[in-house]
């Protein structure tokens, strides 16, 4: 499941079938205009909270998480002012430690654009697109994450272009 | 009107089909779609927490609808717990 056009390829990629893959991220973002590339990849840590984690399933509205990857990328492109080469996929499925969660990438003509565009894009990722995350723990319990929620009107405010808010994920 | 509402997170626990299905009158608001899921999941669905309803939101596959927004005819909509990707 994925829509890609010249600048932008965003995806949700089913973990039985697929890894996500940093190779094709930094071949889609690579032009000979960009001299670099930010990557950032999201991947299953194994403690959570104090407990320790033996995967996470990932649960996502589909179609909706690909508009909302689309949106990002173009908010991406409007706040840097720069040509802009941008990857987002994201797993869906059930995922073991280590395995790759979520892939952004960004290719600019400089470090500096490359770094913000990808900052921006996983941080609006993270708080803006509809995907669920369920652990699961060692003595056989399971768990939704508590999240960020997209139905108060300030959350856009909120969250901004800039990052990191103060709740922990 | 049957409306239909697709599930997901920690709500998918109210229904192992992973949608529900709500009688909404023609015109309500999504505010009113809040209350009534709200009320069918505490009658329903005590498995989970009616309460989570207040922080989720309500969309179509293209956006989300805001408590002020109609819900749309013959569409399926979805409810959306906060999220937590990445």
């Amino acid at each position: 499941m994925e829509t890609v056009t010249d600048d932008l390829h965003v995806a949700v990629v089913e973990r039985a079938e697929a890894a996500l893959d940093v190779a094709a991220a930094l071949d889609f973002v690579s032009d000979p205009r960009f001299g670099g590339i930010a990557v950032f990849v999201g991947k299953v840590r194994d403690f959570n909270l104090g407990r320790q984690v033996t995967g996470i399933s990932y649960d996502l509205f589909v179609p909706l998480a690909l508009r909302t990857f689309q949106a990002i990328g173009e908010r991406a492109r409007a706040d840097v002012g720069a040509p802009l080469k941008l990857y987002i996929a994201h797993a869906k499925g059930d995922l073991g430690l280590g395995d790759l969660a979520v892939v952004v990438a960004a290719g600019t003509p400089h470090r500096a654009e490359a770094f913000r565009a990808c900052r921006l894009a996983i941080e609006a990722v993270k708080h803006e697109a509809p995907i669920w995350k369920q652990e699961h723990y060692v003595d056989g319990d399971s768990a939704w994450s508590e999240g960020c929620s997209l139905c108060e009107p300030s959350s856009e405010d909120a969250h901004g272009a800039h990052g990191e808010h103060g709740h922990a994920h | 009107m049957k409306l239909r509402i697709a599930l997901y997170g920690a709500l998918r626990e109210a229904d192992p089909r992973g949608y529900l299905e709500l009688d909404v009158p023609p015109g309500s608001t999504i505010a009113s779609l809040r209350e009534l899921l709200a009320a069918h999941l505490r009658e329903h669905a005590p498995q989970v927490n009616a309460g989570l309803v207040r922080i989720c939101a309500f969309a179509s596959s293209e956006e989300i609808l805001h408590n002020h927004r109609e819900v749309p005819e013959g569409l399926e909509l979805a409810v959306l717990p906060p999220v937590s990707g990445g």
